[in-house]
């Protein structure tokens, strides 16, 4: 408040329209000398892991968007003679469950209810976090305090915990996992957002805004929200394998979709009962949630290490 | 350091507050009405208002709020409908067994997360470096019943190497001792720890590699000190952030071991709140959140203070 108004004093009251909002501030000091090239403005990229995960990541998706042209058999189709067939047999691949159900088939349509219960509550706290760490950030210091204290208080219980308690107390099914994961990630999102903005507040281009006139609409939508979206969006993009992950769990604890629906945690539970007798089959589901995590936090780190953004570790 | 614990201790009451709020609404939000649920469809209306006046249900919420506080300060969490005894003692029971494998898996992360960061900080651009980053970067990513099942089937199932699950043998020649239990400790101990251990050894990376920029690292190499007696020093200087992510990892286990106690059998929290899932003994899966949160909360209450001790300048 007062820092806006000694600063306002100081620069001329230039009453131009908010140019000066598209100066976005260099990371690092604020004016590099003409002398030495700019290290910002180097093009860097991303390394060769996080480009392979990058293409593991489109592959799931792809066969999620795909899974009617691409699987082989019916997920649903059960055939007791066949049951628990081995790798490569009867033009099962990736041979059958103990209904004799193709497994490959299942892990194609399995990777609709898992991706999709995984990416929506990213987007749905991304999109409340953000919100409330721009109100926070740009609010007054008690409406700061209320709210951050508020969202300290879900640090105070292991996540994954919290989730199971929300998504029991509803009652199982897609959208109730849904909501219990948007839940424990609105807490993470809406801290870095808090952050992002806290940074730019400071920034010069938020006093010219000020001065200028601008309503608390107009610099949060324009002037802040633009600057702090690429941080908030790789953040985001870096919490989507953990995400998949917690809902594959969700879907193990029988919290998830309902049997017979293929869905890779449910997968994980219905196979584990054959670990003695088909150890392979057994496992391909556990696999492949582990390729698809490693997939997806290889290649949301590669992201965050290119933009250079900071999560709390979580 | 007295104030900067009782400073401490009147944080921790907002948050307990907090906590318990949460966990109040996580008990409104059921759908369904308790009491048609208990009445059943032959209730009279009568007998409906005499069970929500019972109940407590006619009273306004925050009423209801603390009325329910009252009852959880007296370590009454309500009943388990399942097993109907009280869920409170049901649930420390195996508590007590989640603190068990919890600590396991914490020692295991620490020491296996100090020494991948170690390796990862001082040895860059070399291929220990490399192969330290990924392992890393695979323990946090690895969900634990994925690595849970993979130990179970090349390590228990067919090998016979170690159990399959469960924490203690009812037969046999040491069914019961200390050796026994820590046979049925490994593959769990371990699957829950590589999460922790990931992060660990990425915390210890970066804070040894900004010790090792620092301006006394200069200095000591200046003056000629050996190198591993100049890495001894950085390391020193990344153990109170090192202690703080330990702590908190702790804390996290001991409420997200839930996957591995039910891959594993093993009589923890976690297996109990899945048992209640199927069963929808609510009761029990609140006492549970409850419990480990409480638990979150006290771990890290000590790591604040062992900081405190550790490091003079947050005591401010």
């Amino acid at each position: 408040m007062t820092a806006t108004q000694l600063v306002g004093d100081d620069t001329a009251p230039t009453p131009t329209e908010p140019t000066a909002a598209d100066v976005i501030p260099a990371p690092g000091d604020g004016s590099p000398s003409e002398a030495t090239p700019k290290p910002a403005l180097k093009r860097r990229r991303l390394g060769w892991p996080a480009r392979i995960a990058g293409g593991v990541c489109v592959t799931f998706l792809l066969a999620a968007l795909l899974a009617p042209l691409i699987a082989p058999y019916d997920p649903l189709a059960d055939d007791r003679s066949n049951r628990l067939q081995p790798f490569f047999s009867g033009g099962h691949l990736l041979g059958t469950d103990g209904q004799g159900r193709d497994v490959l088939s299942r892990v194609i349509w399995g990777a609709r209810p898992s991706i999709l219960t995984g990416l929506i509550p990213v987007f749905v706290a991304g999109i409340i976090g953000t919100l409330l760490g721009l109100v926070a950030g740009l609010g007054s210091h008690r409406l700061n305090t209320v709210i951050m204290r508020t969202l300290d208080v879900f640090y105070a219980f292991p996540a994954v915990l919290l989730a199971i308690a929300i998504a029991a107390a509803l009652g199982s099914g897609t959208s109730n996992a849904i909501i219990a994961l948007s839940v424990i990630l609105i807490p993470p999102i809406a801290r870095l957002a808090e952050s992002e903005v806290a940074r730019i507040r400071s920034a010069a281009f938020m006093e010219a805004a000020r001065v200028s006139g601008a309503g608390w609409w107009s610099i949060a939508l324009r002037h802040v929200l633009p600057n702090a979206a690429p941080a908030i969006v790789v953040y985001c993009t870096a919490l989507v394998g953990l995400s998949i992950v917690y809902a594959a769990g969700l879907g193990f604890l029988g919290l998830g979709v309902a049997p017979p629906t293929a869905e890779w945690g449910l997968m994980v539970n219905d196979l584990r009962q054959f670990t003695f007798s088909s150890p392979g089959i057994s496992l391909v589901p556990a696999v492949v949630i582990l390729i698809a995590s490693v997939a997806f936090n290889v290649f949301g780190d590669g992201l965050r290490d290119l933009l250079d953004v900071k999560g709390d570790g979580r | 350091m007295i104030r900067f614990l009782l400073r401490r201790l009147g944080l921790a009451v907002p948050t307990l507050l907090g906590v318990s709020l949460v966990i109040f609404v996580t008990i409104r939000i059921v759908p369904g009405d308790p009491v048609a649920s208990l009445l059943g469809p032959t209730g009279s209306p009568e007998a409906r208002v005499e069970l929500t006046h019972k109940l407590g249900l006619d009273q306004p919420i925050p009423v209801q709020y603390v009325t329910w506080l009252g009852r959880v300060g007296q370590g009454d969490l309500g009943r388990s409908i399942a097993k109907q005894t009280d869920a409170l003692p049901y649930v420390w029971e195996a508590f007590r067994n989640t603190i068990t494998l919890s600590l396991f898996a914490a020692a295991v992360a620490i020491v296996g997360g100090i020494a991948l960061g170690v390796i990862a900080a001082t040895r860059r651009g070399k291929v220990a470096s490399a192969i330290s980053s990924g392992v890393s970067l695979f323990a946090v990513s690895a969900p634990q019943y994925s690595v849970g099942l993979i130990l179970i089937v090349y390590l228990a199932a067919g090998r016979g190497w170690f159990p399959t699950g469960g924490m203690r043998n009812t037969t046999g020649a040491d069914a019961g001792t200390v050796a026994d239990l820590i046979r049925h400790l490994w593959l769990p101990g371990l699957s829950a720890a590589l999460v922790p251990l990931g992060i660990i050894a990425r915390m210890v990376r970066s804070s040894m590699l900004d010790a090792l920029s620092a301006d006394f690292v200069e200095a000591l190499r200046s003056r000629g000190l050996p190198e591993w007696k100049i890495r001894w020093h950085a390391f020193h200087n990344t153990l109170p952030s090192v202690l703080t992510i330990a702590g908190l990892q702790v804390g996290y286990l001991l409420g997200g071991v839930i996957f591995v106690e039910v891959v594993f059998s093993w009589p923890g929290l976690g297996l109990v709140v899945f048992q209640s899932i199927s069963q929808r003994d609510l009761p029990v899966i609140q006492a549970g959140v409850l419990v480990s949160a409480l638990a979150f909360v006290v771990i890290n209450l000590i790591v604040d203070t062992l900081h405190g001790l550790l490091d003079p300048r947050i005591r401010r």
